[in-house]
């Protein structure tokens, strides 16, 4: 047979198969030609008679084997199929697992996934001590289960705990915690792996389970252990998914049901969950976002592309202090100035308070923190601003600020210096015109916090060069951010999709629905947090403020509610002076619903159901959406998806605003915002005509 | 000979030991003056010849600072780096290392300085318990280990301080404040006028930083347990110090007779300072406009036990060396050690017989008092060992800038009997 996906080279009745030769991604990945080869390699070995062993590595740098191709789980589009998948490949992997000759994988590089469930068939894993080298099973996060092997092999390799803890969070294991809980055997520098395997072919694992590790270990044998152990686990899961996940309660009850089984009885019953789980909607739309974010992170000739190696901030306030901290921990040791020392020194504490969690959680060594930290620059001047390759101004939204700080700036720096402004509301055009070399500028908008939030919308002018939008897309991704392109609007994508949102929460609690109401709806819906609760996380005077300019910019659609500004006036700001809608304490932890603000709402409350909210709250979000590509904002339905579900949190499991929109039928949304220009608003319910054309064409947004 | 720019002086805030400063490990007090620098004048990261770092404290963490100081920078791999230890003088004599390099046409780019963290000086066990450890480790079976134990006493525990050892003349066995007693009493300096000499110092800096004249050459330093305070000013000048107040101190090394207190001396202190050094050659390169010009320096050496003379001696040097007069000096920078010190070095400045008792041909003159010390010395602002020596020169620099004064020369007296001096010439006369 004539091998195109793997080499096999037998040295002395040692066999060696090497994965990745001819791959040219950078990446190697599991498909169907590679499983035929494999097994024809398994069948080779099985029938020399002279063979003494197998050793697996990969002839890439830096991956071993990233799993299966995607693309392969999202063809299946049925059960009989994804359960003929599975089979075929647990076939081949059961033969190496019978190999009768020691058997072992030597793994540098990432190892997720079908990559991982393979090697669990060889007696022995050998990894590099390397940082790269990171192993898993990430199939949780694709709504499905490890369908080749891998739930009934990593438990006996791992134990139970350590099993479901990999498998339910699909979270990556470092050599060194792989050689603690018994997934790694040997550990070693990756130049000597190669050299040194056929001597560990015969070596027994390097004894390293603690005394509770094996304890817990024996206590997973016992039925009433087990017992506890996968209710602990339930509830767990119970709590961090709020049930809107089927995948990792599906994992437990396979788990918990064929815990003990014989090989070929916990393998079918892996095939048929894997296959159910493959074709649920959550599935298929975490599947979806999964090629969103990849086809994001792409970007032609990104070698080509100069990176930063210096940045800048200007204005070191909450957000100023939290982009010093994204420059500081990419090696980009930023320049930091403000007018004040004051400033300066809330600028620092923000990156620090962000350090120091790491600090605590032991991710980062006391003098990697003095390193870091003090790799940020805070000055009054200018002096410096020369060396940086990107400036993000942060200083307060006052746009005849903004344009002076600029006309200022333009001096202090490069020729080639990339100047952006963080603004979340000014028109990004406008700014432009206040620079002499306006092509190099654009809009970086960050959300809060800055260490949290994946998002950052890059926004254009009539301007900008293509190149500032490639230099500014791949520092983006360089720092490991999900950009999205958007065009200069008053909200850019992400803000004006959710003021209607958060305005309709304001209009509901006038007409006397309760905030416990409004909120329990939106986190029903699979919201990360209640739509009063995140008024106070943005600030009820961001949020008003936020407010007036929509309505300016975008007319009667976003009238904004009076509340808001009534709220501010009387001192209630939100979290951040700890008085909103709710109460919060020191730390920023949530207490009771503020009586301050009950007192201010009507005191009849209205009974109405939670679809009836959600509908009231989700729709003008649709409609904003569909105004959005009409005025060719952003380019495509993936764009407003990957922004919403990176900026706000919208409900992964949903697969994105617009994927929502189309599983609910289009003309279903039409009929129900039409509904509400009646009976509610007919401003706030102005149907976009394009979404009602779309409609009217039975057309999907996906479908554009 | 070729010119040698300073082209840039900065330093950190300096606060005594034991503030605000005591955590900041001391390659983070020169590290960032360099990048400043560099970002400022966008000289490539490896186009830095060299990084010289005055250092008397030699942190056991941080083996040859001067080139820790360049990685952390951020300067390229290839820049060679290395620590330089001339007791009080280092951070000069980093400057004088640079000066002859680039003069030789050897070097273009280097930066030079010094750092001191005097708050992390360690204290050491004896060489008692040094041995004891090594028997301990030596011993092979349990029997032993318990024989060598019991051979171990309680006073081996007792500690070596080195800051202490480290200020006390390993020659003459004085230390550094015997010495300024011993100048006290020979050149009969009264307790009163060093109390004068100091309550001065501090007026003269709290009257500097209140009219912002340290802010040009002091960066702000991050500090604090969690690095989210700026630092940037100096923590030591005294603005409520009066004569009244010194005259209460004890005599603090010589305590029924003595003269010389904590009120008269320089305190201890953390602090770091930098100067950016360049050729012609560099200068023109990267189109800078050099704020000074280093024109010599000297070193000379005297008796241990009256080391606070060294000043005069090495300036009587550089003059000598370089044809210039302290007539033509506009200002002039001799190191508080001690006001006993200094008030002794204006005597053998002036004082014909003392001149040649110290094998001078001439005196080199009176130093007038309005030219000495301009914006307050070592007593008020503090003395970080290792980088006193190019502190002095960053603040004469800016002081002939601020009073528009063509040349200066800055002194200091160096443990171990020495001293040393160097002439800068402003460049921004007029400017």
């Amino acid at each position: 047979m004539e091998l195109k996906k793997i080499t096999l080279e037998n040295k002395e009745g040692i066999y060696y198969l090497g994965f990745g030769k001819y791959e040219e991604k950078s990446m190697t990945v599991l498909g169907e030609e590679t499983f035929q080869e494999m097994d024809y390699a398994f069948e080779t070995i099985a029938n020399d008679n002279g063979a003494k062993g197998l050793i697996l590595f990969s002839h890439k740098e830096n991956s071993f084997l990233a799993g299966m191709d995607v693309s392969v789980i999202q063809g299946l589009d049925s059960e009989e199929k994804a359960i003929e998948g599975c089979e075929s490949v647990h076939v081949i992997f059961n033969k190496l697992e019978d190999l009768k000759v020691p058997t072992m994988a030597c793994v540098h590089g990432i190892c997720l996934g079908g990559g991982l469930e393979m090697i669990l068939c060889c007696d022995k894993i050998m990894a590099s001590d390397d940082s790269k080298t990171a192993i898993g099973l990430p199939e949780v996060m694709l709504g499905i289960l490890p369908g080749f092997g891998g739930t009934y092999r990593l438990p006996k390799k791992v134990g139970l705990p350590n099993a479901l803890d990999m498998i339910l969070t699909g979270k990556q294991v470092r050599s060194k915690k792989g050689l603690k809980t018994g997934l790694v055997d040997f550990m070693l520098p990756k130049e000597r792996m190669l050299e040194l395997a056929p001597e560990y072919l015969n070596k027994k694992s390097e004894p390293k389970k603690s005394l509770t590790e094996s304890l817990t270990d024996k206590a997973a044998d016992n039925f009433l252990a087990r017992k506890v152990i996968f209710q602990k686990a339930r509830e767990k899961v119970l709590k961090t998914t709020k049930g809107f996940y089927p995948a990792p309660l599906k994992i437990l009850d396979h788990l918990e049901t064929n815990y003990g089984k014989k090989r070929s009885s916990f393998l079918s019953a892996e095939a048929r969950n894997f296959a159910e789980l493959s074709q649920t909607i959550q599935s298929k739309n975490l599947q979806h976002i999964f090629f969103l974010q990849d086809a994001a992170k792409k970007i032609e000739n990104k070698d080509e592309i100069p990176s930063v190696k210096k940045g800048a901030v200007l204005g070191a306030g909450v957000m100023g202090g939290g982009i010093a901290w994204l420059f500081a921990k990419n090696g980009q040791a930023p320049l930091m100035k403000d007018i004040s020392t004051n400033g300066l020194e809330l600028g620092l504490q923000q990156a620090s308070s962000v350090f120091r969690k790491q600090v605590k959680r032991r991710r980062m060594s006391e003098d990697e923190f003095q390193r870091v930290q003090r790799s940020i620059q805070p000055t009054l001047t200018y002096a410096g601003f020369k060396n940086a390759d990107l400036v993000v101004e942060a200083v307060v939204e006052n746009m005849g600020l903004k344009k002076k700080v600029f006309t200022e700036l333009e001096k202090e720096v490069s020729e080639d210096t990339l100047i952006t402004s963080n603004t979340s509301s000014l028109s990004v055009e406008e700014m432009a015109g206040a620079l002499e070399k306006p092509e190099r500028f654009a809009g970086l908008h960050f959300f809060n916090p800055v260490n949290k939030m994946p998002l950052v919308e890059i926004i254009r002018h009539s301007k900008v060069s293509e190149e500032t939008i490639n230099r500014l897309y791949k520092w983006c991704l360089d720092v490991k951010k999900t950009p999205v392109v958007v065009n200069d609007c008053p909200g850019f994508l992400v803000n004006r999709i959710l003021a209607p949102f958060l305005n309709e929460a304001a209009y509901l609690l006038q007409e006397g629905v309760s905030i416990e109401a409004i909120d329990k709806a939106t986190l029903n819906f699979g919201m990360p947090m209640g739509a009063c609760r995140l008024m106070d996380e943005v600030g009820l005077d961001v949020g008003a403020h936020v407010g007036e300019i929509m309505e300016e910019g975008i007319g009667a659609r976003m009238r904004a509610n009076p509340m808001s500004k009534e709220l501010v006036d009387k001192g209630l700001l939100g979290k951040k002076n700890k008085k909103g809608f709710y109460l919060y304490d020191d730390e920023g932890k949530q207490g009771e619903i503020n009586p301050e603000v009950q007192k201010l709402l009507p005191s009849e409350k209205v009974k109405m159901s939670e679809i009836e909210i959600q509908k009231r709250m989700f729709l003008p979000m649709v409609n904003e959406a569909a105004y959005i590509l009409d005025e060719k904002i952003v380019d495509s339905a993936d764009t407003v998806d990957l922004g919403l579900i990176f900026g706000i949190g919208f409900p992964p499991f949903r697969g994105g605003l617009l994927r929502y929109a189309d599983s609910e039928g289009l003309d279903n949304i039409v009929s129900a915002i039409n509904e509400f220009a009646d009976t509610v608003d007919k401003d706030r319910y102005a149907l976009s005509p394009f979404l009602k054309k779309l409609a009217e064409n039975k057309q999907k947004f996906y479908e554009l | 000979m070729k010119p040698v720019y300073l082209v840039k002086g900065l330093r950190t805030p300096q606060a005594k030991s034991g503030t605000i400063l005591k955590d900041v490990p001391p390659p983070y007090l020169g590290h960032y003056l360099i990048r400043q620098m560099i970002d400022e004048f966008q000289i490539p990261n490896d186009q830095v010849d060299e990084v010289i770092i005055g250092n008397t404290g030699n942190p056991a963490k941080y083996p040859n600072i001067g080139r820790v100081i360049a990685l952390e920078a951020g300067l390229h791999k290839q820049t060679s780096g290395y620590a330089v230890h001339r007791n009080c003088a280092s951070g000069m004599e980093a400057l004088s290392q640079a000066f002859v390099k680039i003069a030789l046409g050897r070097s273009d780019v280097i930066f030079a300085g010094g750092v001191e963290n005097m708050s992390q000086m360690p204290l050491l066990f004896g060489k008692e318990m040094t041995d004891f450890f090594i028997d301990m480790m030596k011993a092979k079976t349990p029997a032993d280990k318990i024989k060598i134990a019991t051979q171990f006493r309680i006073p081996y525990l007792s500690p070596v301080i080195a800051i202490e050892q480290g200020l006390t003349d390993p020659f003459c066995g004085k230390n550094m404040g015997q010495t300024a007693e011993t100048i006290a009493k020979e050149f009969k300096i009264t307790r009163l006028q060093q109390d004068e000499f100091a309550n001065d110092s501090h007026r003269r800096a709290t009257m500097a930083m209140e009219a912002g004249k340290f802010t040009e050459e002091i960066l702000p330093l991050i500090a604090g347990d969690k690095l989210d305070v700026l630092v940037n000013e100096d923590v030591g000048p005294r603005a409520n110090s009066t004569i009244e107040k010194l005259g209460k101190l004890k005599p603090y090394f010589e305590r029924n007779t003595g003269t010389v207190t904590v009120g008269n001396a320089c305190p201890i202190t953390d602090g770091g300072s930098m100067w950016l050094m360049c050729s012609e050659e560099a200068v023109k390169k990267y189109n800078l406009k050099p704020q000074a010009r280093m024109i010599d320096f000297h070193f000379h050496g005297l008796e241990p036990q009256r080391m606070g003379l060294g000043p005069v001696l090495a300036m009587d040097g550089v003059f000598k060396r370089t044809g210039l007069t302290l007539d033509q000096m506009d200002l002039v920078e001799i190191n508080e050690a001690f006001a006993a010190q200094v008030l002794g070095c204006l005597k053998l400045a002036k004082e014909k017989d003392l001149a040649k008792r110290w094998g001078m041909d001439n005196p080199i003159g009176e130093i007038p008092l309005e030219k000495l010390n301009v914006n307050g010395g070592a007593i008020a602002l503090g003395h970080p060992v290792g980088s006193t020596g190019s502190r002095l020169v960053v603040t004469l620099a800016h002081a002939l800038k601020q009073q528009n004064k063509k040349y200066g020369v800055a002194s200091l007296c160096i443990g171990g009997g020495q001293g040393g001096a160097c002439i800068i010439e402003n460049l921004e006369v007029g400017a």
